[in-house]
């Protein structure tokens, strides 16, 4: 069996050490964590002491490494378990899906541009956006962009019909309306409606909740909708292919709509029947103007109806026509009739004039039709549909108090939906259920009730409600409204083949909503009983994707539904953004005055202005990062995305190891005296590298981050963090007095205005031509060099920061227009995890060791296992070269006589 | 011209790529116009931009276009042939065309780089260059290169730890390696010393067991009190005499050559009293002392830094003397290996001298310590040694002077520390007020100016330790004449690329590391020697090297073998053969034209560069853009 070696990391030295087995004829593996290789040498400018440019004479190398044909670069990916010994290691390497396939993709940036998540940029040091479709930098190798998504925003997670609420908040924040009602569609057919009505699970998961308030994500859906339908913009989607087949959908409610527009999307010709006069089903006539506004249900099923599908109103299944008559017609039918029945509270009284049942109460108030209700009303039931009645009844002069058996904690209704209630003056009488309806002449005149305690909990987890003996009491009444539940009316579709449930549901395979009858799928509420319409929405889609199966005469088995990526938590965030999450108060809606809403069925809340919309979609922090708006794939013109990409775990079986993982640039912020995040025109090392560099964030100029102008006084400031035991880096990182040398000169170079001054303890410029590079600096580029220690204030009137620091004793200060930090090279943090696994030792500074640092520097302690570059200790670049090649170098001496090569 | 021989006269076909290096290029060069200005030029069938063309999609830009235009001819009109050529001739193979039908037009360096403050013209003069290329190209004709198989065995110059590191490592791989010391045993350097840095072992007891593997190891041949006399050849092939002091040239045939001569410490003649007063030593010198156990009874040591270095006799740093007088010092002031013999005989002084001497200079030292650890990142050797209670145990006091520390990197600074720790003092002095050694009373004594106090101070001495630097081998000029590789300024041996390729020469098969290469401590030279090890095993490893196809070539009809090629030939690469006339030697030809200037009768051509060729493009830069 062929001998490799496997190098773990990238950068300059795991290139070299990559390209010298290599060119001897050994396959190589490399790992590399980040999409590119390269490591920190391409974010560098310049080298020195050449000022040779960095990247053009790493880029070759980096092309070459991709490109050798012993060579196997895995980018994105990670070591995730080692085992064996010299001669024979087994590795398992993570290879991170990144959602592009790595040789289609050309790096265009196509994707890039309709991107509409923001996220720091890590190459350029934070100082500038990327989108979350990105490669790290233009010359990154393999050209390939990635998708970084590191798992599902826990507001996409928690929507029952798995809507990508992420995606659309970021596409509107983009101001990318259209495309996010397209994204919305593509899961919610009524984006208007849904952001009015829909309990929104979206915004309980949403992770700012953990730090002030959710994102109004379900207004955020309510504004794009109408926004998009206002400016005209809201044209029908294509139709995909043209079919013959025919599908019924029996009723118009929010489950048969969404079944009707999928199919009708694909090509089938469908025809709804409903059995009202009006689509919508409960949404129609369950749900009052004042929350959802008629014509705005109405104008979104026009939209659906505007792709061909045609619809029948006032045709009941059963009544008008048999469902037996639908399979003879139709290729497939999809029963969405809902839960229409409303469920009787069995109590003494039930039968009185004056009790109206919640769904017949708000069907006839928006059928317009007379309903007598008294000045006092009790309305029974704590859900959606006892509120609708509650806030209803009080529209129309009542005086409403609603009857619960729990406590206002355990209700089921919407929050806001209860919260509604309160402001306009319902009243509530909680841990109360009703014993009997009192009569007079036929008339109500009161309701008794039973106090009620709460016990253990139930099967639904809430605590059960349960009679304090003894405890009755009256309410005076003229009206009772019981809205406790509701359950589909089976008997009137007159079917005897239908199997049915127990709780008088349509039984169906929840997998794939196929009922027993071939060719007869069911869903929405007459399957599940009451519940949401987001839900009867998934229902709908669930059933359409089944049905044209059937009718392509595929399998309906149930497809596995995999539902394992990570969701994302506040934590991850905070990781990924280096810090806590900035507040930002929630955009509240505009509501009508309370005074006002008890006499009107005009809309309560109000839809979010465009800059209001802008304003709370701008709250939302970008879990995943990925919004999984799918709005990349396609843009792309070589097909090269692609969603269901699967991390993947390769196992290796190198003869060698090489470590050469790199190094972090420490951040300064904790050291109070340097100023730095405090002070805008403090710069590390490494962000001052990107800002000069030409394809860095500011283009290669110098700018303050104060005002942006360019710093005509630079000061530079070397041992930041180390060569200091009090935050645990005593030494020296070897390479920062050159590095600061080069930066003043490169500043020189690009303005031949600016002076530069570097305060330094001692200037360690000893390799070969570094001394002359100083004096270089010195002599023609007006570098100044000041032995001492410094530390950092400012000036507040300019932000000029001002140096403190002192000459033969004496303390002094100097004021300068930018201070640029020499921050402490530090190991990489995974290096703990990865010494863990090889069986490494760290020394007390977190670099590997070298048990024989003096003749064999780069050989570990566990045979076959080699290091090289930072991550063995400080180095500059020809020295990490170097170690690449002599870890090479070792490694071949195993192949050697291992036997294999 | 091969077609025009054929009098078919196929017109060429050319691409030409434009890039704009992001903004490098870009950013001050209109480079859509010079693309527009190049499909207009003769012969150009196809010319475009590119963002990066030496990114991946830029390289499938030229190998679809190869194919889609049918291109013979390609032209990259970016950076520099130093590093993108062998990428886009590869890519040019890639697509099936000859890689020497490729040519390079330098727009950045050239161009870009040079007028950023004029768009216009540079424009201008961008046109003008590729004008050049095309003209060029035209002439271009596919070369063969010529696979030359390599002996599987190697030289190494230098029996010290470099060379002992590099042919270890290479006989370790199974290579045989001829090991080349010009004294009687193997050690080098290091041999001179009592004691090294960071580790508590002896010299001799860290390179024994070094020099015992190189024993042991069958792979390698030493040659002991040798030179190389001669060598022939080229990478692969060089044939090597071996010239012993008392023995008879040996020759060895090697496919490649590491260079690990080491260096010597400079004499400081003439400076800071050295063979003026008695006890100025070198450190090498106090090695030796040290070695001998020859040490005077000490009092106060002062080590002067720098010492010929940093501007003096030679502009470079020499890396290594701090760290070696840090060393020195420690171990002064731990009086190791009873090295000073003075303690035992008055352990009393010890505490005494200490205390006695907190003179001003020390409080200023101090003084800066706590205001340095005020600001929580001090140095924390002033605090530690008043816990302790404690001056050095030896008594010694002992004195630094120096321009900078260079305890760079984590094992250096921490010695650092814990010489500061061990109160011994660093004073700080400029290059335009050196130390000065001096005899007062017939005493020994260092006087300076202190740099915090702004005054001359003067201290009595008993021994003044020179840190000198290293500088290279007597003879590495004559190494570098036999092996054609160059020396730099510095003396030392200037490796081909002074940031990605440290270990290599320009010259191919010739590798070099350690101190012949510049001043390095141990661990640093014997991480050079495995990577030169490294690189030399790479042809090796193959069996065989690929030469350029950019050689001379000798026209016979035209050779009067009058011989001026074969003297002016800097890499042997000419000789008359049985005839009298001049042949190539392809593999050890590099090129470089010296021949063909000099021929008297235009018998000899350049591959790649004819006359024809160059002649076009001086024509085509005289013409009007």
């Amino acid at each position: 069996m062929k001998k490799s070696v496997l190098v773990i990391g990238g950068g300059i030295a795991g290139i070299q050490a990559a390209l010298d087995l290599a060119d001897k004829g050994i396959s190589v593996d490399v790992v590399e964590k980040l999409p590119s290789i390269g490591g920190r040498m391409a974010q560098l400018d310049k080298t020195f002491p050449t000022n040779d440019c960095s990247i053009c004479i790493l880029a070759p190398k980096m092309a070459d490494c991709y490109a050798h044909p012993n060579i196997n670069v895995m980018t994105y990916s990670e070591v995730k378990e080692i085992s064996g010994s010299a001669g024979d290691f087994k590795v398992d390497v993570l290879k991170k899906a990144r959602f592009v396939d790595e040789e289609k993709c050309t790096g265009c940036g196509d994707c890039f541009k309709v991107c509409p998540v923001s996220l720091p940029n890590e190459f350029d040091m934070d100082m500038r956006e990327r989108p979350a479709i990105y490669m790290p930098f233009l010359q990154s190798v393999p050209r390939a962009a990635t998708i970084d998504r590191a798992g599902v925003a826990p507001c996409s997670d928690k929507c029952p019909a798995g809507l990508s609420a992420q995606g659309y908040v970021a596409l509107i924040r983009a101001e990318k309306f259209k495309e996010a009602v397209d994204l919305i569609r593509r899961t919610i057919p009524l984006p208007s409606v849904c952001g009015r009505i829909c309990h929104h699970p979206c915004e309980d998961g949403c992770n700012r909740k953990d730090v002030d308030d959710p994102v109004a994500i379900a207004g955020l859906k309510a504004f794009v909708g109408d926004f998009v339908r206002e400016q005209g913009k809201d044209t029908p989607a294509e139709i995909e292919e043209d079919r013959k087949e025919k599908v019924a959908v029996v009723g118009a409610g929010p489950a048969g709509l969404a079944a009707a527009y999928r199919l009708a999307l694909k090509g089938f010709k469908v025809k709804i029947f409903e059995a009202t006069s009006k689509p919508g089903g409960m949404l129609w006539w369950g749900i009052p103007d004042y929350r959802l506004p008629k014509d705005v249900l109405s104008a979104e099923v026009d939209y659906l109806l505007a792709h061909g599908i045609e619809i029948e109103y006032g045709k009941t299944v059963g009544k008008d026509l048999t469902l037996d008559d639908l399979r003879k017609d139709y290729d497939a039918v999809f029963l969405a009739i809902g839960a229409q029945r409303s469920l009787k509270l069995d109590v003494p009284g039930e039968d009185l004039k004056g009790v109206v049942h919640g769904v017949d109460f708000l069907h006839k108030v928006a059928a317009k039709e007379e309903v007598d209700i008294g000045k006092r009303v009790a309305v029974i039931g704590g859900g959606n549909a006892a509120m609708d009645a509650a806030r209803t009844a009080l529209r129309m002069g009542s005086d409403v108090t609603v009857i619960y058996r729990r406590t206002k904690n355990e209700m089921p209704a919407i929050a806001a939906e209860i919260k509604g209630a309160e402001d306009e003056g319902v009243k509530f009488e909680f841990l109360a259920s009703p014993t009997k309806i009192e009569g007079k002449d036929g008339s109500i005149t009161a309701i008794e009730c039973i106090r009620m305690k709460l016990g253990e909990p139930d099967k639904s987890g809430r605590p059960r409600p349960v009679p304090v003996e003894g405890s009755e009491f009256t309410v005076e009444v003229d009206t009772v409204i019981p809205a406790v539940s509701q359950a589909p009316d089976l008997a009137a579709l007159g079917s005897k083949d239908l199997a049915v449930t127990k709780w008088n549901t349509l039984e169906v395979n929840p997998d794939n909503l196929s009922t027993n009858v071939d060719g007869i799928f069911a869903g929405g509420d007459a399957v599940s009983g009451p519940a949401s319409a987001v839900e009867a929405f998934a229902a709908g889609n669930k059933a359409a994707r089944y049905i044209e199966k059937k009718l392509n005469g595929e399998s309906i088995e149930p497809e596995p539904e995999e539902k394992d990526e990570h969701v994302i938590t506040l934590e991850d965030i905070k990781a990924r953004m280096k810090g806590e999450i900035t507040k930002s108060e929630r955009v509240m809606r505009q509501h009508l005055p309370d005074e006002k809403r008890r006499t009107t069925f005009d809309e309560v809340e109000k839809v979010f202005t465009k800059e209001e919309a802008l304003k709370e979609a701008a709250r939302c922090v970008s879990c995943g990062p990925c919004s999984q708006c799918e709005a990349c794939a396609p843009a792309c013109g070589p097909d090269a995305i692609d969603y269901n990409m699967k991390d993947q775990v390769v196992t290796l079986n190198p003869a060698a190891i090489i470590v050469a993982t790199g190094f972090d640039v420490w951040d300064p912020s904790s050291a109070s005296e340097y100023g730095y995040k405090k002070y805008p025109n403090v710069y590390t090392a490494m962000e001052y590298e990107r800002m000069i560099n030409a394809a860095g964030p500011t283009g290669g100029h110098i700018v303050r981050r104060s005002d942006g102008e360019h710093p005509k006084k630079l000061a530079f400031i070397q041992c930041v963090g180390s060569r200091n035991p009090q935050v645990g880096h005593p030494y020296c990182c070897a390479v920062c007095c050159m590095h600061a040398t080069k930066e003043a000169m490169l500043a020189r170079e690009h303005y031949d205005d600016i002076n530069s001054t570097i305060f330094y303890k001692d200037m360690r410029a000893c390799a070969k031509g570094f001394n002359e590079y100083v004096e270089r600096a010195k002599s023609d580029y007006a570098v100044s060099y000041v032995n001492s220690d410094a530390t950092v204030q400012e000036n507040a009137q300019n932000r000029n920061p001002v140096v403190v620091f002192d000459v033969g004793g004496k303390q002094q200060s100097e004021e300068f227009d930018a201070v640029v930090l020499a921050t402490t090279l530090v190991p990489r943090k995974e290096t703990v995890d990865l010494a863990e696994k090889l069986g490494l030792k760290l020394t007390e500074f977190g670099f590997f060791e070298s048990p024989d640092g003096i003749l064999d520097f780069g050989r570990s302690e566990v045979p076959g296992v080699y290091l090289a570059g930072y991550c063995a200790g400080p180095a500059d670049i020809p020295e990490s070269v170097a170690q690449g090649s002599s870890a090479a170098a070792k490694a071949a001496e195993v192949l050697a006589n291992s036997g294999g090569g | 011209m091969t077609d025009e021989a054929n009098g078919e006269k196929k017109s060429p076909r050319i691409g030409v790529f434009i890039c704009h290096c992001g903004s490098n290029i870009g950013g001050f060069v209109d480079v859509k116009a010079v693309t527009e200005y190049a499909a207009t030029l003769p012969d150009v069938a196809y010319a475009t931009d590119n963002l990066y063309t030496c990114a991946e999609d830029g390289l499938n830009n030229i190998k679809e276009s190869i194919k889609e235009h049918n291109l013979d001819r390609v032209i990259v009109s970016s950076c520099t042939p130093r590093t993108h050529a062998p990428l886009f001739q590869r890519t040019c193979e890639a697509a099936g065309l000859n890689k020497y039908m490729f040519t390079f037009v330098n727009i950045r360096e050239h161009c870009s780089w040079v007028h950023m403050k004029d768009r216009e013209r540079a424009t201008q003069k961008a046109k003008d260059l590729v004008r050049m290329g095309v003209a060029r190209a035209r002439f271009l004709e596919p070369q063969e290169e010529t696979k030359i198989d390599v002996t599987q065995a190697a030289l190494v110059v230098g029996g010290g730890v470099s060379g002992m590191t590099a042919a270890l490592s290479l006989a370790n791989m199974g290579f045989p390696v001829h090991l080349v010391e010009k004294d009687n045993e193997l050690g080098g350097f290091v041999r001179n010393l009592h004691g090294l840095m960071n580790t508590k072992k002896s010299a001799g007891e860290t390179i024994e067991p070094l020099i015992d593997k190189v024993n042991a190891q069958k792979n390698i041949t030493q040659h002991l009190n040798s030179r190389v006399a001669t060598v022939e050849g080229f990478i692969g092939n060089y044939d090597v005499t071996i010239g012993g002091d008392d023995a008879e040239p040996k020759e060895v045939k090697v496919g490649t050559i590491i260079v690990a001569t080491g260096a010597v410490p400079l004499v400081p003649e003439g400076l800071f009293g050295y063979k003026e007063h008695p006890n100025v030593v070198t450190a090498t010198e106090f090695e030796e002392l040290c070695k001998k156990k020859d040490i005077p009874k000490l009092k106060n040591v002062a080590f002067i830094q720098c010492v010929g270095s940093r501007g003096q006799k030679v502009s470079y740093c020499s890396r290594i003397c701090c760290n070696v007088a840090i060393k020195t010092a420690i171990n002064i002031a731990e009086n190791r290996d009873n090295m000073l013999g003075v303690t035992e005989e008055k352990p009393a002084e010890a505490g005494g001298q200490a205390v006695e001497e907190p003179a001003a200079d020390m409080k200023a030292e101090e003084g800066t310590e706590r205001r340095r650890r005020r600001r929580g990142r001090g140095r924390r050797e002033g605090e530690d040694a008043v816990e302790e209670g404690a001056a050095p145990s030896s008594g010694v006091e002992i004195t630094v002077f120096n321009r900078d520390v260079m305890a760079y990197g984590v094992e250096h600074e921490l010695e650092f520390n814990k010489a500061r720790e061990k109160r011994v003092k660093f004073i700080r002095y400029v290059p335009d007020n050196l130390p000065k050694v001096t005899m007062k009373d017939g005493n020994l004594e260092v006087g300076y100016f202190h740099e915090t106090l702004k005054m001359e101070r003067s201290m009595p001495v008993d021994m003044v330790i020179l840190s000198t630097p290293l500088v290279s081998q007597p003879d590495a000029s004559t190494l570098s004449q036999l092996l054609k590789v160059p020396l730099g300024q510095d003396g030392f041996f200037q490796e081909a690329h002074v940031k990605l390729r440290p270990v290599d020469f320009a010259t191919d098969g010739v590798f070099v590391c350690g101190t012949c290469r510049g001043p390095a401590d141990i661990a640093e030279a014997a991480s050079q020697a495995a990577a030169a090890a490294s690189r030399a095993a790479i042809p090796l490893a193959n069996g065989f090297v690929q030469a350029e196809a950019l050689t001379s070539r000798v026209d016979e009809t035209k050779c009067t073998g009058c011989g001026t090629c074969v003297e002016v030939c800097p890499y042997g690469a000419l000789r008359k053969n049985e005839e009298g006339i001049s042949e190539v030697i392809a593999a050890a030809c590099k090129g470089c034209g010296c021949c063909g200037a000099t021929c008297p009768e235009g018998a000899i051509t350049m591959t790649h560069y004819t006359d024809q060729q160059l002649l076009a493009e001086a024509k085509a830069a005289l013409e009007e853009g």
